[in-house]
């Protein structure tokens, strides 16, 4: 089949499945919410009990996700990691919007080439890998900031998507019928932003939400996040760099945890296969 | 065409410059001094501009070696990485791009094609790892002097691994590339325009919608060296490949800031190359800023 007759059947079908698609998702994330937010509850062990079964038990009936190395529950850590990770991926997605999305939108129309200028920066800042980004803003702060860290290295990207949209926006016969009449700028912005939250406010959180998640995580796991005794997700699997070739459970069931987090947040977002978050 | 020329050109020496500012404020971190007071810091960040305009980039705190030279020592194993992946994710990317678009191949795959994106590239790496150790009982090796040394066997364990992650994230993006730019091609007015002068549609396709689709991706050659670097850093991490990626965290883990802002320097006009020569490429092929 060729390239372009390819999109036909994909177009047609999109839009029903891609809003299952997100309320899929949406549902996904409240009810990883509710784990997260009753992660005390939920959880048999407190966060980093040692001791609670014996030494790399394997998943059974008692220990549904095993035991590490000193014995702590696997489950249990898993779903404090897993707060953990979504509390400060929340942080960051706050990030993002502030100044990725919202200040993108108004830089835009600034005056005096400071559009142009803010473009720029953020064309600089986005050459280089967000994730390298994240652990340079890290190594340049403190890991207590990971979470703002990478909610700022998704930033540039989030900045340019929204700064373009704007100037589009801008561009449009009816801003410039509007202008024509002496509608003054500032009530033009306003209703373009209002237009712009209104209708992708909650994709451009799951999206963001997602970026910030693997970011978050993958600094962890280079050791440029959450430091012990609170334990992310891909801190724990870092940790288990040691043993998963033969206590598999110890990464495998964080990384599916982890996994589940982020095809959730793509899900909601509507994000194509292989999209970049 | 010479103002399309001037504007990517322009467009090019900012990105190159505004990278060149980054890393010489990152580089006068190693300034002593540097941290007493705005001025202190603008007068070391003026400092190393000048030492980088002149090619010095200062010395690495950790090892007391030029920090040129510690980074031209790793830096051909994470092209080396890097280029190997990009082709894995060419040979991949493309066809994956095309038959997922097919209306049935698309329904089976999608599900799955959206767990696969959703793995983080570490994990994917410690299960490629995992797989070729238990399963196939082939240990990844960390690449010596040289990236070919050896024989086929000590090669294949050193390269095939990380490779494979590198490509996997490389595939994942040039077939998203080649998708959304299907998908843009698609909605041009002119396909149905052409459709009503009686030409047959793989005429169309081939003449008219192919260009554009090739040129589409390649104004994305950027976000996939982004992708493809970002694979890099993770897979030298967990195969415990000496490359320019990792040697950046760690010479961050070490605030070895000399190293790392040369890195930052290098990767960051990689990226702006790779924008400029796909823009080029680009305009070359459909005649028109893509």
């Amino acid at each position: 089949m060729s390239v372009a007759t390819l999109s036909d059947t994909t177009r047609s079908a999109a839009p029903l499945v891609r809003n299952v698609i997100r309320a899929i998702g949406f549902g996904g994330l409240g009810i990883l919410g509710i784990v997260v937010v009753g992660a005390n509850v939920f959880a048999r062990a407190p966060a980093g009990e040692a001791g609670y079964g014996p030494s790399f038990a394997l998943p059974s009936y008692a220990f549904p996700f095993g035991t590490d190395e000193i014995g702590r529950d696997v489950l249990s850590e898993t779903i404090h990691a897993l707060a953990l990770t979504s509390s400060r991926a929340l942080l960051g997605t706050l990030i993002v919007l502030a100044f990725g999305e919202l200040l993108g939108f108004a830089a835009a129309r600034l005056p005096f080439g400071l559009n142009r200028t803010s473009r720029w920066m953020a064309r600089v800042t986005g050459a280089v890998p967000p994730l390298l980004l994240a652990v340079l803003a890290v190594a340049l702060t403190s890991p207590q900031f990971a979470a703002i860290a990478a909610g700022l290295a998704a930033v540039p990207l989030a900045f340019a998507r929204a700064y373009d949209r704007a100037s589009n926006a801008d561009r449009v016969a009816n801003a410039e019928y509007a202008r024509a009449t002496g509608i003054p700028p500032a009530v033009l912005f306003r209703r373009d932003l209002t237009y712009e939250f209104r209708d992708r406010i909650f994709s451009i959180a799951a999206r963001a939400f997602a970026a910030v998640t693997i970011t978050l995580s993958t600094a962890s796991f280079f050791g440029f996040g959450a430091t012990q005794p609170a334990r992310g997700l891909g801190l724990m699997i870092a940790a288990s760099r040691q043993y998963y070739l033969v206590a598999w459970w110890t990464a495998l069931f964080p990384a599916l945890a982890l996994l589940i987090l982020i095809l959730f947040a793509r899900m909601a977002a509507g994000l194509e296969e292989g999209e970049r978050p | 065409m010479v103002r399309l020329l001037v504007r990517q050109a322009l467009r090019f020496l900012l990105g190159l410059i505004g990278a060149v500012l980054a890393a010489a404020a990152l580089s006068a971190l190693s300034i002593d001094g540097a941290g007493q007071g705005a001025g202190a810091y603008a007068a070391a960040v003026l400092s190393r501009l000048g030492h980088m305009v002149q090619l010095d980039f200062g010395l690495s705190l950790v090892s007391g070696w030029s920090a040129s030279g510690e980074v031209a020592q790793s830096l051909p194993y994470t092209i080396s990485l890097v280029g190997l992946g990009a082709l894995l994710a060419l040979a991949v990317g493309v066809p994956l791009g095309v038959l997922l678009g097919t209306s049935p191949v698309r329904r089976a795959a999608a599900p799955l094609i959206q767990v696969v994106a959703a793995a983080p590239v570490f994990c994917a790496a410690m299960a490629l790892s995992w797989i070729s150790i238990r399963l196939l009982g082939a240990h990844p090796l960390v690449p010596g002097s040289h990236l070919f040394a050896g024989n086929a066997a000590t090669v294949a364990n050193t390269l095939v691994l990380p490779v494979v992650t590198v490509g996997a994230a490389g595939a994942a993006a040039v077939q998203l590339a080649l998708r959304r730019a299907a998908s843009q091609a698609q909605q041009q007015s002119w396909r149905v325009s052409l459709k009503l002068m009686g030409l047959p549609s793989f005429e169309i396709d081939r003449v008219y919608v192919a260009p554009e689709v090739v040129a589409g991706v390649l104004v994305n050659l950027g976000e996939v060296t982004l992708a493809l670097f970002s694979a890099a850093a993770v897979a030298e991490y967990v195969f415990g490949w000496p490359g320019a990626a990792v040697l950046f965290v760690k010479s961050l883990a070490f605030a070895d800031w000399n190293v790392a802002a040369l890195i930052l320097l290098v990767f960051a006009a990689i990226k702006i190359t790779a924008d400029l020569i796909g823009s080029l490429a680009s305009h070359a092929i459909i005649g028109e800023p893509a």
